[in-house]
């Protein structure tokens, strides 16, 4: 799932200032998932940005609403509240949903809420760790699950570098060497002629390379819109 | 599909919403209670201190309170499911205390402002007819109660004996329903001093029959009656009407039900030397109280089972005892009474007085000079499904035509055949909905096991050396301190969270959070009432605001704390303050006085359910500081919860800071001993420390 962490109340209060009358709009998806996009998340940010206006003395109108995923067209019918009613709607989806309700509402700024982070996992109660990277070309069939793009500090795919120090990596002592692990895990499932293969260059035109990504399913979509 | 929605924008604005989910599924105590008395609500209530509110929700439904408190059979706590855990809840005992120490001016009226419908005449002044005047009254009718003696109140006011149900706790109840517009006639009988038909030509368009069982059962012994045989239910009145009946010194009680047990404990105090009690059951198969049997052998009364009387003997005409068979069977294989005997073994037992409690009769005594028609066996002819007699304006209710049984039960009778009577005189068919929601089921043994033990609050009484030589009661009320922790037994069954599954993004943060391990989440969560222990644990967590709760509307607590905000002035600093309502210890509670001066007091039963959006929205809503008081992680009802508090707290202290507001804006308190002066230590110097100057008000000018 995609996580998200709010932004600095700084930044969204400074993004906010030009706005009197202000939505906040939570994402019922991936974000609800890591507690900081959800219908909760939103009337908290609602309370403490009327709360920072009172504080400045300035007038701010801030309502909530929450639709079931803001990357998809179809639940703005559940919209109870109109974004066009508003000078600036505070989105806490993920950038997509911020970018996609941006195109479906042209006329009203969706500002970002979350800075949009990784795709996760939670490895603990309240903890969500990054185990993708999204890059287009999967490599864990030969990696032992583990992802040397999403989870070594250089995305190297040729093993680990000399910043390796006792299974964590050099950029931080808190994380661990993708490197290191995918060796553990493929020894200890006694896979390790895995790592002697040579393997093709990655298609990197299969990652950001190529610029904006698409797929397109032919059985489900509509003639006019696949031109 | 159940949507709740309310967004803290409109809590304040918005009616409530969840009222449907209240009556999903009924806690036990309630189902099982004859008039559905909201249980857990007067718990609640109690366990905060809160006495009016209590005794006002237990009057909601029980007229009789106060009666009901000495001597209901209790079915709610039958039905308690805090025995599975450790023992039920005194629910008997509580309603006692609070509705002994509200008494009738400390419980609210609720008498229409007119009452300008039907005049009807109820008939009887037991509870049955008592309780049918309360809800005629209330329903805008005139009700007006005749009564054959010279107060009312039925059995509770005449024939239990005032070591169980002294006459001032009757009177509660009877002065707390008249101030509804009941009328009361007494000393009328009805049938002798005036017929049904008199009473319809008085203006009464309807009349309810409800005489009650008002005669004990005769046995037709040979060499009976003669002096020294008597009818124990007469006994009984006689004595609580203020005469002293005669009795010897050797009485032997006849029955084995409450009533026999009660003439035989009166005639101990009375004085008698040896008091025995014969019935034809054994002591399991008895229908008298389990408690009532062992306080009577505490009281020194012998019990003589499975003997069935034959005939009184005689001497110098008086009795010199009775001659008993033995029983061999009392129930057929069906349950149904069916006594057999053994002929051939015959024994004597001596004494000098007898007093007959093999059940009670009804005295049909009200159709002299009626038409109303009796059936085949002599008995009122009666619609259950409709409460009336073969006289379409006349109806009947308690135990005139329902099996013998309870005050509670009887309340129950009257308000039923007070709807139909409603509907009646409306013009409306009488079509009564006796349906009831569900109950929650057991609670599994691995989730009891997980609740916190509470030991339950004994009740002092009297050692029976000394009861047994007066008429003063046996058992003592419960102090205060008592009242409050035994309230504070209550699980509030069935009052527990709801997943709203179109809201629900299986995100499984209330199975992480959850102190007992309830929720499942397979493609939403799911939580099972049967297990739930109400916490509210998960509702505060809930990132989709998709778990509700079933007792109380959405956003309670903001609506609380507006309410307590109201008086602040708004010019000073305004402070509320969250407080656990089960940690203000007993004798120093006096619940509503203000703890600190100037600020908002918020009590909850628990502050499980504060969550951090709570906080917030209390300075949302004007707040310049928060403070928050609860008890050590030990003395908590729920397991974990004052960890999730100081969770809650850190957080929503960072979320200030985050807009340039001091921490100390919000501040939790963990006590380390119970008690009111605690509480107002603590307070009193964050409040003197928040005034001193550490915060201004959010907004003020500069």
């Amino acid at each position: 799932m995609i996580v998200g962490e709010r932004k600095p109340m700084d930044e969204i209060l400074a993004m906010l200032e030009p706005h009197r009358r202000v939505l906040v709009l939570a994402c019922g998806g991936c974000v609800t998932v890591c507690l900081t996009g959800g219908e909760k998340q939103a009337d908290e940010l609602a309370a403490l940005l009327r709360l920072a206006a009172r504080k400045k003395r300035r007038p701010l109108t801030v309502d909530v609403d929450c639709i079931t995923r803001q990357c998809d067209r179809e639940f703005t019918a559940n919209l109870k509240c109109n974004p066009a009613d508003y000078d600036a709607v505070l989105s806490i989806a993920c950038g997509v949903g911020v970018g996609f309700m941006s195109e479906l509402y042209p006329a009203t700024p969706f500002l970002p809420g979350l800075n949009t982070t990784f795709y996760g996992a939670s490895t603990a109660k309240g903890i969500w760790q990054e185990y993708c990277y999204g890059c287009g070309d999967c490599l864990l069939a030969w990696t032992g699950g583990v992802c040397p793009i999403a989870r070594c500090s250089k995305s190297l795919v040729n093993g680990a570098c000399g910043g390796t120090n006792d299974g964590k990596c050099e950029v931080s002592r808190e994380m661990d060497c993708a490197w290191h692990l995918i060796y553990k895990r493929l020894e200890a499932a006694g896979r390790l002629e895995e790592l002697r293969k040579v393997r093709p260059p990655r298609d990197w035109r299969l990652d950001r390379g190529g610029g904006a990504r698409r797929l397109t399913h032919e059985e489900l979509t509509d003639e006019e819109v696949r031109k | 599909m159940l949507e709740v929605r309310l967004t803290s924008k409109d809590i304040l604005d918005r009616p409530a919403a969840a009222a449907d989910l209240m009556d999903r599924q009924w806690a036990p105590c309630r189902y099982n209670c004859p008039v559905h008395a909201d249980v857990r609500a007067y718990l609640e209530h109690i366990a905060q201190g809160q006495w009016r509110q209590a005794v006002d929700v237990i009057r909601r439904n029980l007229p009789l309170a106060a009666v009901c408190g000495r001597v209901c059979h209790h079915p709610c706590e039958a039905n308690c499911r805090r025995s599975d855990v450790d023992s039920a809840v005194a629910i008997r005992e509580l309603k006692r205390f609070v509705s002994e120490l509200q008494g009738a001016a400390g419980a609210t009226v609720y008498r229409p402002t007119s009452q300008d419908k039907a005049a009807v005449a109820i008939v009887g002044g037991g509870p049955a007819g008592l309780a049918a005047a309360l809800e005629l009254a209330k329903r805008g009718y005139r009700p007006t109660v005749f009564e054959r003696f010279a107060r009312a109140g039925g059995i509770p006011a005449t024939a239990i004996p005032e070591y169980r149900l002294p006459r001032n706790v009757v009177a509660v109840d009877v002065e707390w329903i008249l101030a509804h517009g009941v009328e009361l006639v007494t000393g009328l009988m009805v049938g002798k001093d005036k017929t049904i038909e008199g009473l319809r030509k008085d203006g009464f368009q309807a009349v309810l029959i409800a005489t009650g069982l008002s005669s004990g059962r005769s046995l037709p012994l040979s060499g009976a009656p003669c002096e020294g045989v008597l009818g124990a239910l007469e006994f009984l009145t006689d004595l609580g009407m203020g005469k002293r009946p005669r009795l010897g010194q050797d009485v032997l009680v006849i029955g084995g039900g409450n009533v026999a047990v009660d003439a035989a404990r009166s005639s101990v105090r009375l004085g008698a030397s040896r008091v025995r009690m014969m019935c034809l059951e054994t002591r399991e198969e008895m229908p008298a109280f389990e408690w009532e049997q062992r306080e009577a052998e505490e009281e020194g009364i012998a019990f003589i089972h499975r003997r069935g009387p034959v005939e009184v003997a005689t001497a110098n005409g008086r009795i010199s005892g009775i001659r008993a068979r033995r029983v061999t069977r009392v129930f057929d294989d069906n349950k149904r009474f069916d006594p057999r005997y053994d002929d051939g073994d015959i024994i004597d037992v001596p004494c000098d007085t007898i007093l007959i409690a093999i059940g009670q009769a009804p005295d049909y005594g009200f159709l002299q000079g009626s038409a109303l028609r009796v059936d085949s066996r002599g008995r009122l002819e009666y619609d259950p499904a409709t409460c009336q007699t073969s006289a379409p304006s006349v109806f009947a209710c308690g135990e005139i035509v329902t099996p013998p049984g309870s005050v509670v039960e009887a309340c129950a009778s009257g308000q039923r055949a007070a709807q139909a009577m409603d509907l009646y005189l409306s013009g409306k068919p009488i079509e009564l909905d006796d349906s009831l929601p569900p109950f929650i089921g057991a609670i599994p043994s691995e989730t009891a096991g997980k609740v916190r033990k509470a030991v339950r609050q004994p009740v002092a009484a009297q050692p029976p050396q000394i009861r047994r030589s007066n008429l003063d009661e046996v058992d003592h009320n419960y102090t205060e301190s008592a009242a409050l922790r035994e309230a504070r037994r209550c699980m509030s069954c069935g009052a527990g969270a709801e997943v709203l599954i179109d809201k629900c993004a299986a995100c499984l943060t209330c199975l992480r959070v959850c102190p007992f391990d309830i929720p499942v989440v397979t493609d939403v969560a799911r939580i099972d009432s049967d297990r739930c222990q109400s916490c509210g644990i998960c509702i505060a967590e809930c990132p989709a605001n998709a778990i509700v709760s079933r007792s109380r509307e959405r956003g309670w607590i903001v609506r609380r704390t507006a309410a307590a905000m109201k008086d602040l002035d708004p010019a000073a600093l305004r402070i509320v303050v969250y407080l656990c309502g089960h940690i203000a210890s007993a004798a120093q509670w006096r619940g509503g006085d203000p703890l600190a001066q100037g600020a908002a007091e918020v009590y909850l039963p628990s502050l499980s359910a504060l969550s951090t959006l709570d906080m917030l929205q209390a300075f949302d809503n004007g707040a310049d500081a928060v403070l928050v008081v609860t008890p050590q992680e030990a003395a908590e009802r729920y397991p974990h919860a004052v960890n999730r508090l100081r969770k809650r707290v850190a957080q929503a202290r960072r979320l200030l800071k985050d807009i340039g507001l001091k921490k100390s804006r919000i501040q939790l308190f963990e006590l380390t001993r119970p008690g009111r002066s605690a509480i107002e230590e603590t307070l009193a110097s964050a409040v003197a420390d928040l005034r001193g100057g550490t915060v201004k008000p959010i907004g003020a000018a500069p």
